[in-house]
């Protein structure tokens, strides 16, 4: 496990006293090791007028220590909704089922109490607007020390300079510390609120689509630094984001969700060279793609049709529909998960992908389906 | 591209007024305490519009005695069923003449100041710059009036007449009315399809009658209903205070001259109905405003 | 009909006769601020935001001119200055050769039957009280053209343009349809006017990926059935590239590349172009070109740094940059960019500042501890 050298050059002048026991608490963080995530049969359920919502059936897929799992999917899919039920930020009204391990502990479905101590220290989450992490009427430097004194049993002097030491690995001088978060930029508030993921090395991270809100270059530099804490620091990670090529740069596993389930998850080569399930074919020849000079441009596809009501599900494939492959057997019963290699997918023609990608590629394939966007 | 022949020419419809109204009505009709405070209301109508032919006896008439002596603070009697007031009048059909007051004021001062408001508050919110600042601070103005020194002294210059007291509420209710449409203009102004509307040429009448109205109408609406009670309350107040017109019976006259001849304690049958009334008037008012407050505002919802 | 679809996929090229719909020439929109009270008593200069500061655009009929940047580089402010929303405060609009920046009454009317816009946000730019008989059918009420019977027909016809079936859902709301169902109505409603140039300002940006090339797609076969010309403005740059014939990259006010749309793409040459290609993630990391950390923030448009407006951010910067700001030359054809690598004449004229070269890296931006190791993959 990598720790990091830091230099700590800081002009702050501290005690030795001080020195000693910031060096005890970065030595007591940094053995915190990798966190493995799993999660099994997750569904969360919402109560609302019109009867109950489905908004995520049956979710499992594991988060290999020190990796990045990437959840891939679109508005109405469930990845948010999944990452809420792990961090217990889901309101009373939903019902959530299954379990999620951390390190072996289950992680859904805890107090109040409980919740506190595993927030921050051993899950963090890095949300996609940081105005929603980040007080408005207090300084940066002064919330990122409330959460590690929340865990740990420092003085202010000694958390402060850990938040210092958080700040310097993000790139941001140490003296804005004192500043507050509408004086920052989105980019530097986004890199804050990671700084305050990070302040107490939590094992496990859940970054909520960080740079959808952000301009491409700032997006590009969030992910850079999100790849360097994946290197450096040696954190598991999931990844919400709905832009493949950003899990393909920066995951190694992916889970792909359609309409509140798994669809396809494994190896993210794997899943992104040679996908077995049909959304993901058609999610990948959506993305447009840089041309090459003297090459006809790639074809753009569009699925045609919209995400099934999760007010009531259909009772087969919830992707028969949209899908170009369908037969009665899909919209009939449900797919079960089936296992090729290191990857699975639920669709009950797991046997035929590699026909079905090459006919994916293809737009005039994905007009034939009857539904209409 | 093929060449569409429309077989039938009709115009575009789309939900007309009286639809709209129909449907906020049907909402409004599935809370409970709502369907209770449009009952009394509807009540109330009914009895104001009929009083003058279900009121037993005329209200100013002096009432006599079999031995011919007047019939005072008589309590509730087959006879009068309300008992009679220290003049002998019958409690009752002053009670039920109170009713058309009641309503007249009301009605006519809301609609009076939800124009005034409305118009100020669209104007301001609509156009911004000096017309805002000009007319946010003639409503300024109106706002640090104190509301009842100032009907008193009104009342005193112009005389007790039910014009008046309408006029003085008038002129005093519409201040707040203005700021709160005003902002839901605002909101409503900013919106992409009033932009994308300017954009494509249209008028400022266009946007306003189209695009800000019916967004706002129930913003309007609910203040409307708030100033019912508001103005039945005032007038209610200044007649209480002896400030109203001396030639119609009202609820708070009624009050007023159970208080001045001392039997405010006493003649419980004189004092109970028009309180009860005035009441149960307000109270229907605010159960109507809140449930459809409760309608239009998803937050308000209980999940 | 489809055939933007066909493995080999090319635009009509458009000939250099072309009479251009729309030309801006050195267009600026520069907002006024509100000062305070202090600073108006004492005579103090009332702060301007430069949002559009000096541009020469030109689009063509059938052409699709794509513009690319970041927030505030003035993109939007372009758009909505040649709709007339924003009133250009310096330079020209021409449409079809007649002068429209500063029209009014009725003529800035007839201008607005002929330049539409379409919005981004596809849940807010339709009034959710009406139907979408009566949404498409609004211009046709505001210009006062035709009777019931014959906007129903051209409401129909709109909607028929975009492939939405008019019977089911001319009496609907917009809360019945989906994202890209809405976007397609509010293209519906740019077209009932038959208007000759639009403005789409980031029209797929709030849609999911899976369907926005259907809605990219109408774009371009509408208009090349309807002789459009069409400004696409994205901060989106690979959609950019789907179906635009030439493309212009912004930059706090000012275009800093131009050029056909390939070859913008596959080679850019301007620094912040250059970095905002290699900003766009790839399928295979080792794709990637060399991402340069930029410095610091964009600077405000209401303190426009002296010399090249990039130059407090780019990693080639000289002591020339700082001081002389380049102007958009023409490069390699029909390309021009606004940069002192490509351009000579700066150079020439202040010899004793030293010149940027290509890939020669003047100062690093602090990447903080965290930054990637360069070159290295997750395994």
């Amino acid at each position: 496990m990598a720790s990091l050298a830091l230099d700590r050059s800081s002009p702050r002048r501290m005690s030795e006293a001080n020195r000693h026991e910031l060096a005890e608490l970065n030595h007591r963080l940094e053995a915190k090791p990798a966190a493995r995530l799993k999660v099994e049969n997750l569904s969360v359920t919402y109560a609302t007028e019109r009867g109950p919502f489905y908004a995520v059936d049956d979710v499992s897929f594991e988060v290999r220590p020190a990796t990045n799992l990437g959840l891939v999917g679109e508005s109405g899919c469930g990845k948010s909704t999944v990452v809420k039920a792990l961090m217990g930020l889901q309101p009373d009204t939903a019902w959530v089922g299954g379990q999620a391990l951390l390190d072996g502990d289950n992680i859904l479905g805890l107090g109040e109490r409980a919740l506190q101590q595993i927030r921050w220290s051993r899950i963090s989450l890095i949300t996609q607007s940081a105005m929603n992490s980040l007080d408005p009427v207090y300084c940066i430097g002064d919330q990122i020390i409330e959460a590690i004194r929340a865990h740990e049993r420092v003085s202010k002097s000694v958390a402060w300079a850990r938040a210092e030491d958080m700040f310097a690995l993000v790139g941001l001088p140490a003296s804005r510390l004192f500043e507050f978060p509408h004086q920052f930029s989105g980019g530097m508030r986004q890199r804050t609120v990671i700084a305050m993921a990070l302040a107490l090395n939590a094992g496990m991270l859940l970054a909520d689509e960080p740079t959808t809100a952000l301009d491409p270059i700032m997006q590009s530099q969030i992910m850079s630094r999100i790849r360097g804490i994946h290197e450096q620091m040696r954190r598991s990670m999931i990844l919400v984001t709905h832009d493949i090529a950003v899990v393909a740069e920066t995951c190694e596993d992916t889970v792909v969700m359609y309409a509140g389930q798994v669809a396809e998850k494994g190896p993210t080569n794997d899943v992104l060279k040679l996908p077995l399930h049909p959304y993901t074919m058609g999610l990948q020849n959506a993305f447009p793609r840089l041309p090459v000079r003297g090459e006809p441009r790639q074809p753009l596809i569009s699925i045609p049709g919209v995400v099934p009501n999760l007010h009531t599900p259909p009772k087969g494939c919830r992707f028969a529909g949209r899908c170009p492959f369908a037969t009665d057997k899909c919209h009939s019963e449900p797919p079960p998960l089936v296992q090729v290699g290191h990857q699975s997918a639920t669709c009950h023609y797991v046997d035929r992908a590699a026909e079905f990608r090459v006919l994916a590629a293809q737009p005039n394939t994905w007009r034939k389906t009857k539904a209409e966007a | 591209m093929s060449q569409i022949i429309v077989s039938d020419a009709d115009p575009i419809k789309g939900r007309s007024v009286l639809g709209a109204m129909g449907q906020s009505l049907r909402m409004l009709m599935t809370d409970n305490f709502a369907v209770v405070g449009v009952s009394v209301l509807l009540a109330f109508a009914v009895i104001a519009i009929a009083a003058p032919w279900i009121a037993p006896y005329e209200p100013f008439k002096a009432m006599m005695t079999e031995s011919g002596r007047l019939n005072r603070l008589d309590p509730p009697s087959s006879l009068h069923l309300l008992g009679t007031t220290s003049f002998g009048n019958d409690v009752l059909s002053q009670f039920l003449h109170g009713f058309r007051v009641a309503l007249l004021v009301g009605l006519v001062a809301a609609i009076a100041v939800g124009l005034i408001s409305t118009i100020f508050g669209v104007l301001s919110g609509y156009f911004g710059g000096y017309v805002d600042d000009a007319l946010m601070r003639l409503t300024d103005i109106a706002l640090s009036i104190p509301t009842l020194p100032f009907s008193i002294v009104a009342v005193a210059l112009l005389g007790p007449s039910i014009e008046n007291i309408i006029l003085v509420i008038t002129v005093l209710f519409w201040r707040n009315g203005a700021r709160i449409i005003r902002s839901a203009v605002l909101t409503e102004r900013e919106r992409v399809y009033v932009k994308w509307a300017r954009a494509a040429g249209a008028s400022h009448f266009h946007i306003i009658t189209r695009h800000i109205l019916p967004n706002i109408i129930r913003v309007v609406f609910l203040w409307v209903t708030m100033s019912v009670a508001f103005a039945v309350l005032t007038e209610a107040s200044l007649s209480f205070l002896g400030l109203g017109d001396p030639t119609v019976i009202s609820w708070g006259q009624m009050l007023n001259t159970a208080f001045s001849s001392g039997n405010l304690r006493t003649a419980w049958w004189w004092v109970i109905p028009p309180s009860l009334a005035l009441v149960m008037l307000v109270s229907s008012l605010y159960l109507i405003g809140r449930a459809y407050e409760e309608q239009t505002n998803p937050r308000l919802r209980r999940r | 009909m489809n055939t933007l679809m066909t493995s080999d996929h090319r635009r009509p090229t458009i000939s250099d006769h072309t009479s251009p719909v729309v030309v801006a020439r050195d267009l600026k929109t520069h907002f006024q601020m509100s000062a305070g009270i202090f600073a108006a008593l004492t005579g103090g200069a009332v702060p301007t935001a430069k949002a559009l500061d000096g541009v020469d655009l030109r689009i063509r009929e059938k052409e699709i001119v794509g513009l690319v940047g970041e927030s505030g580089c003035g993109k939007s402010t372009l758009g909505m200055s040649l709709v007339r929303m924003y009133q250009p405060t310096h330079g020209q609009i021409l449409y079809r050769g007649e002068d429209v920046t500063k029209v009014e009454g009725r003529r800035l009317k007839d201008y607005r039957r002929h330049a539409q816009i379409i919005f981004q946000d596809p849940y807010s730019s339709l009034n959710p009280r009406l139907t979408i008989g009566q949404i498409i059918e609004e211009p046709l009420i505001i210009h006062g053209l035709g009777n019931a019977a014959e906007r129903r027909q051209k409401v129909v016809r709109a909607l028929d343009l975009v492939r939405i079936p008019a019977k089911d859902n001319i009496d609907r709301y917009p809360s019945d349809l989906s994202g890209g169902q809405r976007q397609r109505i509010a293209i519906a409603r740019a077209l009932v006017l038959e208007p000759k140039f639009i403005v789409a300002d980031e029209p797929v940006s709030m849609l999911d990926v899976s369907i926005q090339a259907s809605v990219l797609e109408l774009l371009d076969e509408l208009s090349r059935e309807l002789g459009l010309a069409v400004l696409y403005i994205s901060h989106d740059i690979a959609t950019v590239g789907y179906i635009c014939d030439h493309v212009a990259v912004m930059y706090l006010g000012r275009i800093v590349e131009e050029g056909k749309a390939e070859d913008i793409l596959s080679e850019p040459l301007h620094p912040y172009t250059q970095r905002l290609m290699a900003a766009i993630p790839r399928m295979d990391l080792a794709d990637a070109p060399q991402r340069h950390e930029l410095k610091g923030d964009v600077p405000s448009p209401m303190a426009i740094p002296p010399g090249c407006r990039f130059a407090s951010r780019c990693p080639y910067a000289t002591e020339l940059c700082h001081a002389v700001e380049p102007d958009l030359a023409a490069c390699l054809g029909t390309r021009k960019v606004r940069c002192h690598i490509h351009d000579d004449r700066a150079a020439a004229e202040y010899p004793h500042l030293r010149r940027p070269k290509q890939d020669q890296v003047t100062e690093m931006a602090d990447l903080g501890v965290l930054a990637e190791v360069a070159g290295s993959r997750h395994g």
